[in-house]
């Protein structure tokens, strides 16, 4: 009996201790590609030109007009508008990056 | 038989005298039943008092008692339902939002509204939207559903409308901006909301000042109270 509360214990401990891994938010990045590796990617943010350096991973796809594309169509100057989710800035794990027109001023 | 028929007795007319005088105690009765009864039932006029005396002055003014309003400050604008009408515990706010969307930016902006509160909105954009009118229920919510619902997700360029909270949270609209040229988005409601949050897509949460009614410049002031 001991043995099976203390593994219930357990269990939740553990619960308790993966949900703030589950806190995390959305961010839109939208500027240019500034350099592109395996596992990261930095973009130059249009707004206020700050460089955003991302992590990608297995399951970050690329896409354009809403169909995947090759990984490889990110250059470096591409106009992309990524997806991402962390807890902060300094800590993103990019979902999807989309090749956008270059944006124009109205 | 004609000899009986014109022995009918027949009463005589009366004078004209006594005429006048029948007439004239008519109108004195009508008189004083106007001055005694009528006026103050109908019009509280009581020129002799004696509708005061007789309790027909309140038949023309009955006294006002207004229902004490429960409106304790700070109390959650919560409805009270009362048949086809709810009654809250405030006055219900104004917004006017506007802002330009970036190429490819978007932004949240919602209300926080008790279940079964109202508002009603209109909003149009310079060209059209990825728009999600959607609700998240307050965390630690127990009524067991989702933690966001959608009410209307679809692209529009602007939409007018209200909304009766279906559960206690905030509730507003995701915009997306899908062009690279900047998109500008006004928003008008009123309604029975507490506060509002705009939720950049860096987001970072930026809460907004909400304006009561009486900042209408264009309302009449309130009627100064007259006694009567």
């Amino acid at each position: 009996m001991t043995r099976r509360f203390m593994i219930a214990v357990g269990i939740v401990a553990m619960m308790l201790s993966v949900t703030p891994a589950w806190a995390h938010d959305d961010y839109r990045i939208i500027g240019t590609v500034l350099k592109v590796s395996a596992g990261k990617l930095d973009v130059k943010q249009t707004k206020d030109g700050k460089t955003i350096s991302m992590k990608t991973d297995q399951a970050t796809i690329v896409t354009r007009d809403k169909k995947k594309v090759s990984n490889a169509e990110l250059k470096v100057g591409t106009n992309v508008v990524v997806d991402a989710r962390g807890d902060s800035l300094q800590d993103l794990l990019v979902l999807e990056v989309k090749i956008v027109p270059a944006p124009t001023a109205k | 038989m004609m000899n009986r028929i014109s022995e009918v007795p027949t009463a005589a007319p009366p004078s004209l005298q006594r005429l006048a005088r029948t007439t004239a105690v008519a109108l004195v009765v009508a008189v004083v039943i106007l001055l005694t009864t009528v006026l103050p039932a109908e019009y509280a006029i009581d020129p002799l008092g004696t509708g005061r005396w007789l309790g027909l002055t309140d038949i023309a003014s009955p006294p006002v008692n207004p229902v004490e309003e429960m409106r304790p400050a700070g109390a959650a604008l919560k409805p009270i339902a009362k048949g086809p009408i709810s009654e809250y515990p405030r006055d219900f706010m104004l917004d006017v939002y506007d802002i330009t969307l970036q190429p490819y930016e978007y932004v949240e902006y919602k209300y926080h509204l008790e279940q079964g509160a109202t508002m009603m909105y209109s909003w149009k954009a310079s060209a059209p939207l990825l728009q999600d009118f959607h609700g998240e229920r307050e965390s630690g919510a127990t009524d067991g559903g989702p933690a966001e619902e959608s009410f209307d997700k679809q692209d529009r360029r602007e939409a007018t409308g209200s909304l009766t909270a279906p559960f206690t949270g905030i509730h507003g609209w995701y915009w997306e901006n899908p062009t690279g040229t900047p998109i500008t988005v006004r928003l008008t409601s009123s309604g029975f909301y507490g506060s509002a949050i705009e939720i950049r897509s860096d987001r970072t949460r930026h809460p907004r000042v909400l304006k009561p009614i009486d900042v209408l410049a264009s309302l009449p002031s309130e009627p100064a109270a007259t006694a009567r």
